[in-house]
């Protein structure tokens, strides 16, 4: 009863309860803010590193496998499986113009089942845009220019083929990642624009060159290998780039080469073939004699073999993104040991091809954003612990300053806890206060995080995140509840624990010690 | 004015004993490794509805004995081969209280003022008075409200304070805020009312008219009440007056000196 009274009291007039329930308000809505965007920030890390892998991937390296069209076929009729793909994965030296080099990583792929599988359509860069970034206020965008270029891009991406008009054909061609270049420069307002090179001319002068990768062509090397796996020689080839890509993962837009997969299986000699069977000796100088007319003619070749494509990897998307990869993985091994098991030995067994999950593909960088999680929350228990001590020391203070009113009730006859009582109720309300408005601030600062961003530069000239550095456009604005209640309920909880302390302090000196207290 | 309402006549349960019966009290505040004795065998007994006054030097012991009388504060155990300390109010040994009826005790039957009022600067005269009340009767209070806030208002009234229920104790003087600390004490109607150099920090005509207070009240209830003071003159208003010195209580004069 009194309590109540009390604690109304208490709150309604001093400065300092005001002061500690914005010590909470703001330590919440720190946290919060703090968590939520680092929480999005690697949320988005794993969802970008998940584009161009699909779910499962099944993966016989190098030498690839043949009969892949059919292990496709009966992957995609089960009813856990929504699309898979062929592809074939190599690493090669990718001539760029201005004679420069870059290592790649280069996925053959067929365009059209690749995007099935991986989204791939949608990480392509150059398309026309519904609407402009919303940070691109000035259209700076070149996409954004009417252009009937960009429609012809976006197709001519997505199928991996240019129109060659020296030859009236359509021919394979490259998506490359949109940082292998280093020609397209990343602007403030979140997208790529061609960059300049200056280009030395013969008379001594130099002269700007633009370059527009997305319209030039590259010249790619890789090394074949026979059925064995022995290298063979090393294949180059002048591919016409159609487009670029963005997955959202800097390394992969870095070291990637998307290439169309009939172009790959030609360089490193999957493709469909006749080749001798290596089991009949072959002399290409024996003589036979022809049988009609009796003469001596070189003898034809032993009857040849057809020798199906091959691709190095399956990738395959489950119905269900959200599904545990793993149970998928487990279905996609019955389904292989089947295909095995009608053509065996001449694809891998069941025992050694390998099947992984988008995780185990991801590994590096998913325990690079947990041990990133690892550490925010670290810091987050520094900042708690922080924010507990903060309003222990205002609790103290406070309940410090009213000794000898505790002293006063117990001289009245009030017990030790219901004194308490008095302190905990308190506590508790300013926890409640604070941690709802808080909760309520950061909940408005995330969701609205980029417009004050925006307004920062503007106004203050302040960018902290600035798409050139860290490769996302925006800034993550979302605000899991789970981690709301969460900060919340620690803030309450802090609050009453940092009002509980000094509480039972005060109500278990001996009251005529809290009398003379000053 | 009329409305204080007299004391119920209370039964005593043990005819023989008075109402307030203290024994060989002992107290030794430890200050580190430093004792400073402080009562060593302080005895004392109050009739009911007498006004007593303890009289001894600044620093004698008298508040502690105050306090101990009142449970706030418990006496140390004798040595070997001495009499236990022991306060007994109205045949129940306060020594061997529990906690709760210790509060209790405090809460119902004893009700304290002491020289620096406090009262609690965040309430009004009213609510510090009828805080007590509150305390007492805890979540039964709802059913005493009425009864408690119109007593409340007749003690405040009967002190002069009728027009000042809604003041803080900040805008009051010294004497004010001694009347509603006063009115506190009583709310509960208590049997023994302990003042601690009630008028200590008063100049004199406001402590004798605190004291004409006190005496008003006893004229109306023959409230019970021990009061403690360096003062003689202020001591010379009770009933009885006992002397508190080096620990012990040293001369009684059932006469005010002079
Ligand atoms: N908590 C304590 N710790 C140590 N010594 C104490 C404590 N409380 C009181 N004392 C000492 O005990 C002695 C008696 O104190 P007490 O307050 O009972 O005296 P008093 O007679 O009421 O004096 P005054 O008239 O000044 O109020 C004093 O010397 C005081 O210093
Ligand atoms: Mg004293």
């Amino acid at each position: 009863m009194y309590q109540l009274l009390l604690t109304r009291k208490y709150l309604t007039s001093k400065i300092m309860p005001l002061l500690a329930s914005i010590a909470v308000v703001l330590c919440t809505a720190m946290v919060l803010i703090t968590w939520s965007v680092m929480g999005g920030f690697l949320k988005n890390l794993v969802k970008s590193g998940r584009t161009m892998i699909g779910d499962v991937a099944i993966v016989w390296p190098n030498v690839g496998f043949p009969h892949y069209d059919e292990l496709i076929s009966m992957l995609e009729a089960d009813p856990m499986i929504e699309a898979a793909c062929p592809m074939i994965e190599s690493y090669g030296l990718v001539h760029l113009p201005g004679d420069r080099n870059e290592l790649v990583v280069v996925k053959g792929v067929d365009g059209p089942s690749f995007d099935r599988v991986t989204g791939f359509a949608d990480t392509l860069y150059w398309k026309p845009l519904a609407k402009p970034l919303k940070k691109d206020k000035q259209q700076q965008d070149w996409r954004n220019r009417q252009h009937p270029l960009w429609e012809q891009k976006q197709k001519d991406g997505l199928a991996l083929e240019e129109y060659d008009p020296a030859t009236d054909r359509m021919v394979g061609a490259a998506v490359m990642g949109i940082e292998v270049s280093g020609y397209n420069i990343r602007e403030v307002w979140g997208g790529y624009t061609p960059g300049i090179v200056i280009v030395p001319q013969p008379d001594g002068t130099t002269r700007d060159v633009q370059v527009l990768m997305f319209d030039d062509t590259v010249t790619l090397n890789l090394l074949a290998m026979d059925g064995s796996g022995h290298s063979v020689e090393t294949k180059t080839r002048k591919l016409p780039v159609a487009n670029e890509f963005q997955s959202g993962l800097y390394d992969i837009d870095k070291q990637t080469m998307i290439v169309n997969l009939a172009v790959i299986q030609d360089m490193l000699n999957m493709d469909e073939a006749r080749r001798l069977d290596p089991t009949i000796p072959y002399d290409p100088f024996a003589i036979a004699t022809d049988p009609v007319t009796g003469r001596e003619i070189p003898a034809p070749p032993p009857p040849m073999l057809i020798e199906p494509a091959r691709a190095t990897t399956v990738l395959v998307r489950g119905v269900d993104a959200e599904a545990d990869p793993r149970i998928l993985a487990e279905r996609c091994r019955t389904i292989y040991k089947a295909f095995a098991a009608a053509h065996d030995k001449q694809v891998p067994p069941i025992g050694s091809i390998r099947v992984s999950t988008w995780e185990d593909q991801n590994r590096t960088l998913i325990s690079a954003v947990k041990k990133e999680t690892g550490l925010v929350l670290f810091i987050f228990s520094f900042i708690s612990l922080t924010a507990v001590i903060l309003v222990l020391a205002i609790f103290w203070s406070m309940v410090s300053e009213k000794t000898k009113d505790v002293g006063v009730l117990r001289s009245i006859g009030a017990g030790r806890l219901s004194v308490a009582m008095v302190w905990i109720n308190y506590g508790l309300a300013i926890g409640l206060i604070g941690s709802l408005l808080g909760g309520a601030l950061a909940y408005a600062i995330v969701l609205n995080i980029n417009p004050i961003h925006d307004w920062m530069g503007e106004a203050l000239n302040i960018t902290i995140w600035d798409p050139r550095v860290y490769y996302f456009v925006e800034i993550p604005n979302e605000v899991e509840p789970d981690k709301a209640v969460i900060v919340m309920l620690g803030g309450i909880l802090s609050s009453t624990i940092g009002a509980i302390i000094p509480a039972l302090r005060a109500a278990y000196l001996s009251p005529v010690k809290a009398l003379r207290f000053e | 004015m009329n409305r204080v309402q007299p004391q119920p006549n209370r039964r005593r349960q043990r005819p023989t004993m008075a109402l307030l019966e203290v024994q060989h009290l002992r107290k030794t505040y430890r200050l580190g490794r430093v004792e400073v004795p402080v009562l060593h065998g302080a005895s004392l007994a109050v009739e009911e509805g007498e006004f007593v006054a303890i009289l001894g030097a600044s620093g004698s012991g008298k508040s502690t004995m105050l306090h101990l009388i009142g449970g706030l504060d418990r006496p140390d155990r004798a040595p070997k081969g001495e009499p236990d300390a022991s306060v007994m109010f109205d045949g129940h040994a306060i020594g061997s209280m529990a906690a709760r009826e210790l509060d209790r005790y405090r809460a119902g039957t004893v009700g304290f003022v002491f020289q620096f009022y406090h009262l609690l600067p965040e309430l009004n005269v009213l609510q510090n008075v009828m805080i007590a009340g509150m305390v007492r009767h805890g979540l039964a209070f709802a059913s005493h409200r009425g009864e408690s806030r119109a007593r409340a208002e007749s003690l405040l009234g009967a002190f002069g304070l009728g027009s000042r229920l809604r003041h803080r104790p900040a805008e009051l003087s010294g004497g004010e805020r001694q009347r509603v600390a006063i009115a506190r004490a009583l709310i509960n109607e208590p049997r023994l009312l302990l003042a601690d150099e009630p008028t200590g920090n008063l100049d004199r005509k406001t402590g004798d008219a605190i004291l004409d207070t006190l005496a008003q009240i006893r004229e109306r209830t023959r409230q019970t009440v021990v009061m403690v003071t360096h003062d003689a003159h202020v001591a010379a208003r009770a009933d009885r007056i006992v002397k508190l010195e080096d620990g012990r209580v040293v001369a009684e004069h059932s006469k005010p000196l002079a």
